[in-house]
């Protein structure tokens, strides 16, 4: 009986198998179409977004460049104009407009320096972060509150009063220091006669970076 | 997650060791299902044996199918596949000489390769008139050269081309492979038995 029933199923097979075909090529069409997002998913870039750890303060930034850290680089998102008149020193310009360029993406988009962002402060900077991570490159960070805050605390340091700690002392002395790396000159250098070093703000940087090679699949009969 | 070798789930180097593991598969069943028989594959043309049309047909289908739902649930990413380049008179003539050495001889290369593997001997004369073939292309190549790389078309694919939805494409392209293998149906029942 099992056999015969199964004999009379298995004589339409192909015309079962052909309804299982058009039923699955009309399942394609009557989907819901939805428009795709390149880049990674939207959860993961909001928790790395809403870490700390995308922001690199002024002061390890400063360290970084007076001991010669050769794993990273800077990139100044704001416009030409503004880069030439100031900016840090061995930074590449890549306004925010040509972010997207041909140019601009060995540097943003590689895994062999991290990228440390910055604008006037870190508004521009934040956006350049988003769209670059959320085409998944890797090692992007963020220089917070940016060139202002690099001016405040590391150009121009804020003298500490005498109701502060001897830590805020001791920062002042550092950001003293560095700023005179990058080219302050102290009334009291004047003073004690001394032959004013201006040091080069640190050495040139000869940053190079890899073309990611696509390998093209390859295929044929 | 997919294309898995371009995405670099499965590393690059292994992509040898897996083209040869599909392709001892791949041999095993054309043989297994009789493709190795010039009888068989030649009977597309003489009207007694659709089994090469059906099996490419829906081998093409199924791939097509299976690869669309695949993109459309995010597991496989279709831009990132490869693409055959067209040459179009190249495709179109080499394609004519390609169907009368499949009619004359009763192989493809491919089942020429298995007949060959079990000791076929019309399929290893096939095979050295291949290997002729290929001799006589690659002297006078120079002489092929604006053929073979003339009117090069890009990547493209049939979808793009025709400006359609490719869903509506598949859908009808579908019902034609259908309609097909229904009419190969009644072709085979009205042309003579041949015992092979």
């Amino acid at each position: 009986m099992v056999n015969r029933k199964l004999a009379k199923v298995s004589s339409f097979r192909y015309t079962i198998l052909a309804i299982i075909f058009v039923i699955l090529a009309a399942g394609l069409v009557l989907l819901p179409k939805y428009v795709k997002h390149e880049g990674i998913d939207p959860a993961e870039l909001l928790s790395k977004a809403s870490s700390t750890e995308r922001y690199i303060s002024s002061d390890v930034l400063a360290d970084k460049i007076i001991n010669q850290d050769p794993s990273f680089i800077l990139i100044d998102v704001r416009n030409e104009a503004e880069y030439e008149k100031y900016s840090l020193p061995n930074a590449i310009n890549i306004p925010l407009k040509k972010l997207l360029d041909e140019d601009s993406i060995p540097y943003l988009n590689q895994s062999q320096y991290s990228v440390i962002l910055y604008s006037n402060d870190n508004i521009y900077a934040d956006q350049a972060w988003v769209i670059c991570n959320r085409l998944n490159y890797k090692n992007l960070k963020v220089l917070k509150g940016g060139l202002n805050n690099w001016y405040n605390t590391i150009i121009n340091p804020p003298s500490p009063t005498e109701n502060m700690t001897n830590l805020d002392y001791e920062l002042f002395n550092t950001r003293k220091a560095a700023s005179m790396f990058f080219g302050v000159v102290y009334p009291e250098q004047i003073k004690a006669d001394k032959p004013i070093v201006v040091k080069k703000a640190a050495p040139k940087k000869v940053i190079t970076v890899e073309k990611k090679k696509k390998k093209p699949a390859e295929g044929g009969c | 997650m997919g294309p898995l070798i371009p995405n670099g789930v499965i590393p690059y180097e292994w992509s040898n060791i897996i083209a040869i593991i599909i392709g001892i598969a791949f041999g095993f069943i054309l043989e297994a299902s009789g493709f190795s028989s010039s009888r068989k594959l030649a009977g597309v043309f003489y009207g007694y044996d659709f089994a090469v049309l059906k099996v490419f047909f829906t081998a093409a289908l199924v791939s097509l199918i299976g690869i669309l739902y695949m993109d459309y649930l995010g597991y496989l990413d279709m831009s990132a596949l490869y693409v055959h380049p067209t040459y179009l008179w190249g495709a179109i003539i080499g394609g004519a000489i390609m169907g009368v050495g499949f009619v004359a001889g009763g192989f493809c290369p491919g089942t020429a390769l298995t007949s060959v593997a079990i000791g076929k001997i019309d399929a290893i004369i096939y095979v050295v008139g291949i290997m002729v073939g290929v001799f006589i292309f690659s002297e006078l190549f120079t002489l092929f050269q604006p053929i073979y790389e003339g009117s090069f078309m890009g990547n493209i694919t049939l979808m793009d081309s025709l400006g359609v939805n490719r869903y509506w494409f598949v859908f009808l392209f579908t019902a034609l492979a259908i309609v097909i293998f229904k009419l190969s149906d009644m072709i085979r029942k009205r042309t003579k038995k041949i015992f092979y």
